[in-house]
């Protein structure tokens, strides 16, 4: 993708994810046994040849900060450009608090100002999907878009109230965009990616300050469908938005299915994330282990099914894991069952607990807990 | 530039030439191992959690996919500004150009860079064996008793000890004696190819040695001994933990088992001792509905849909449905198709067994392949090959070609 920069947004007040982002960002969530969410933005954007991205951050970030590190392990610590963790700048005279996206861009303006690229892609870092980004800027070109935007269909029987839906002409115009509309039959989900101009998005930022705005969908994309030519490309691959619990369980048992694995970890699109050097996985004398995916560092002892284990997860004789998730360095003792839950980092289930939930709501203990 | 107290040089130009197959294209040292290592990430992340931030890789025999896989050193943390990690392959000199003829003289043709760090002592490592240890602690010990040179040594079995370079002690722990394969060991102590000198001493007898023209140039067989008629101070440090040199089929199927128990002869889960390596950017392995695993080391990027026992899986393996594997090592993108069994063997990197194929059975059917290189039963399927659907190979055999019934 010649010529443009990345800025990743990592984290929406309006994410229901109850516990999982008490402690970190919600890019920074953990999914997939090794991943966290941001991985797979920041990956895409890598693959397609972007060499400047970056990471504005709200609060609770030192999780984010941690897994980014010097951005090394994207190939992003470089002397032209590379990885910029973008904390919030808090001054005398300036907002403490940023209130929507618009603040947050307004807060890295200088760094935006200071890059030469011509383009900027905007994309929030807690969708999983691998896609190549070059796509949309030729797409724009041939349109001659100010503003591309990228969406996918969704199902519109479904639950559409939480996407901010789009119209979309069959020359690719994007005609009305709605924020969470409620049931109107609309499938043309945006996935708040955005391609536009770099001296474009400075005005924009520009402007709305100016007008007291502070919200990218509402104050730009919804007021400007005339004003600006606003087009939309479709994705038609495999999309993981992970805005809710529900979502976030759904999305990690999404990828105990073959085919989508196979599109998410497409060999010539690799996904890079923070490597830990654990120990292969073992599995013991007692394990029994179907339709799981495991990372590296786990040992495993105990019965596990249909469920995602995280790297250095112990799971210990007589154990029983269904339809749940633990994640990194939790260690299940032994003869305890667990049936959708979500356990979190560094949690100890002691001996003979017995968690149950539901798809819909599952269990969750929060890091570091000992049941 | 700041003088280092000690830079390490690992030997690592040696062909390997008894693991068959394995080291065809590739040097001893960057042979896989472990589910995902290569046997030169022991030494490197030894140096690094000893504090040694400069480590010579002295390359000869087949460098390339070691060159790619040591690369700037990141993985070990040894792209450093002030040392890091150097390959260090033969080179051009004004008159003439030559081989590594030994070990000490490729240490000899070396001596420039060493110079370059000005170290008060040079530890010597070998890229053969699988360990964890602190050289720190060596090389402390051999300041303290102010030894001219100090050898890593471990306790064999003294029926195995005509095998290994004997070091013959006093009670100080001083070698009085060293003999080289003896017949007849006066002692249990064998030399495991770590040593640690003290610069200025081993450079004067890396010079006799060079002028002398009937030596070998060999650490173990020349100096050592020449050091010792010299009456240098040289001490034995004594290792007690897992040491295996992995020089044979045999011995390196069998480190490999020693992962796969649950409680693991050589334990790699030291958090502060992690071994590293370069990782692959893949996803975690996948267990199906239909598989059973049981005893199994597995990585990254695997998917197993059979049966796994007792086996070690390296990154971007295949099992298929029906198939079984067992007391096995299979390696990078291996894929075992449909139904076939693969039993105590190694299959080599990106070979494919097809369906419903036999190997490690009673018999061929397509040929003898049978090699003295695979002993104990052990079979040796060479990478980048097929074995097409229905084939059986023997027990013992060593396969380097494509075999269709």
């Amino acid at each position: 993708m010649k010529n443009a920069m990345g800025i990743i947004f990592t984290d929406r007040d309006e994410y229901r994810l109850s516990q999982l982002t008490q402690k970190r960002a919600a890019a920074a969530l953990p999914i997939a046994s090794r991943y966290r969410l941001i991985d797979f933005t920041l990956s895409n954007m890598v693959n397609a040849g972007i060499i400047n991205v970056g990471v504005p951050t709200q609060s609770n970030y030192s999780s984010l900060m941690d897994h980014l590190g010097t951005g090394s392990e994207w190939d992003l610590a470089r002397k032209n450009y590379g990885l910029f963790i973008l904390p919030p700048f808090v001054s005398q005279g300036s907002m403490t608090g940023a209130r929507g996206d618009i603040d947050v861009l307004y807060g890295i303006l200088p760094y935006i100002r200071r890059s030469s690229q011509k383009y900027v892609l905007l994309a929030d870092g807690n969708l999983i999907y691998n896609m190549n980004y070059c796509d949309i800027q030729r797409f724009h070109r041939d349109t001659n878009a100010d503003i591309t935007l990228l969406y996918n269909h969704i199902d519109p029987a479904g639950e559409p109230s939480r996407y901010t839906m789009l119209t979309v002409e069959e020359d690719g115009r994007v005609t009305d965009v709605e924020e969470r509309p409620g049931h109107t039959g609309r499938t043309s989900a945006y996935m708040n990616v955005m391609l536009l101009e770099k001296s474009l998005l400075e005005a924009l930022i520009e402007g709305c300050v100016a007008r007291g705005e502070h919200d990218l969908v509402m104050d730009v994309l919804v007021k400007n469908t005339n004003n600006l030519r606003i087009f939309g490309f479709p994705y038609r691959g495999y999309v993981g938005r992970v805005d809710s619990v529900e979502s976030y369980f759904q999305i990690n048992m999404d990828l105990l299915d073959p085919d989508i694995r196979r599109e998410l970890f497409n060999p010539n699109n690799p996904v890079y994330t923070k490597v830990k050097d654990n120990v292969p996985a073992k599995h013991g004398e007692w394990a029994d282990v179907k339709n799981s995916l495991i990372a590296d560092g786990c040992i495993v002892d105990g019965r596990v099914e249909n469920s995602i284990l995280f790297r250095g997860v112990q799971v210990r004789r007589g154990a029983v894991i269904r339809n749940s998730i633990v994640m990194q360095d939790s260690y299940i003792h032994e003869d305890c069952e667990l049936d959708c839950a979500v356990i979190d980092k560094n949690v100890h289930i002691r001996e003979d607990v017995r968690l149950v939930g539901q798809p819909s709501y599952p269990v969750i203990i929060p890091k570091g807990a000992t049941v | 530039m700041k003088p280092k107290r000690c830079i390490a040089m690992i030997l690592a130009g040696g062909q390997g030439s008894r693991l068959g197959l394995l080291t065809k294209t590739l040097a001893k040292p960057a042979v896989h191992f472990g589910g995902k290592y290569r046997i030169i990430d022991f030494p490197l992340s030894n140096c690094v959690h000893s504090g040694l931030d400069t480590v010579g890789v002295l390359t000869q025999y087949q460098p390339l996919e070691l060159n790619t896989y040591i690369g700037n050193g990141k993985p070990w943390d040894l792209d450093r500004n002030n040392g890091g990690v150097f390959v260090l392959p033969p080179y051009v000199k004004k008159e003439r150009g030559e081989w590594y003829k030994g070990t000490a003289n490729a240490i000899f043709q070396n001596a420039g860079f060493i110079e370059q760090f000005d170290p008060e002592y040079v530890l010597i490592l070998s890229g053969d064996h699988v360990y964890k240890m602190h050289y720190g602690n060596m090389i402390d010990f051999h300041e303290a008793s102010g030894a001219d040179a100090t050898i890593g040594v471990i306790r064999v079995p003294l029926e195995e000890a005509s095998r290994f370079g004997i070091m013959n002690t006093d009670e100080t722990g001083r070698i009085i004696e060293f003999e080289e394969k003896p017949k007849a060991p006066k002692n249990d102590l064998a030399s495991m190819g770590i040593y640690v000198f003290t610069w200025q001493k081993l450079k004067k007898y890396l010079l006799e040695d060079e002028q002398d023209e009937q030596s070998s140039n060999d650490f173990g067989k020349d100096i050592i001994p020449r050091m010792l008629a010299g009456g240098e101070k040289l001490m034995a440090h004594r290792f007690d933990g897992y040491w295996k040199d992995v020089g044979t089929i045999a011995s390196l199927w069998e480190a490999n088992m020693d992962l796969v128990s649950c409680l693991p002869k050589f334990n790699l889960y030291d958090r502060e001792w992690r071994i590293f390596s370069r990782n692959p950017a893949l996803p975690p392995h996948y267990v199906a509905a239909t598989a059973h695993v049981q005893n199994v080391c597995i990585t990254e990027g695997c998917v197993v849909r059979g049966t796994v026992e007792r086996s070690v899986l390296f990154e971007g393996v295949e099992v298929e449905e029906g198939a079984r594997v067992s007391d096995s090592i299979l390696m990078p993108y291996t894929k075992v198709a449909k139904n076939a069994v693969v039993e105590r063997s190694i299959v080599d990197a990106s070979t494919v067994i097809g369906e419903a194929s036999h190997i490690g059975s009673e018999q061929s059917n397509c040929g003898d392949f049978r090699s003295d290189y695979c002993t104990d039963g052990i079979t040796l399927i060479g990478s980048n090959l097929f074995i097409g659907a229905g084939v059986s190979v023997a027990r013992g055999s060593m396969v380097d070609r494509n075999l269709m019934v």
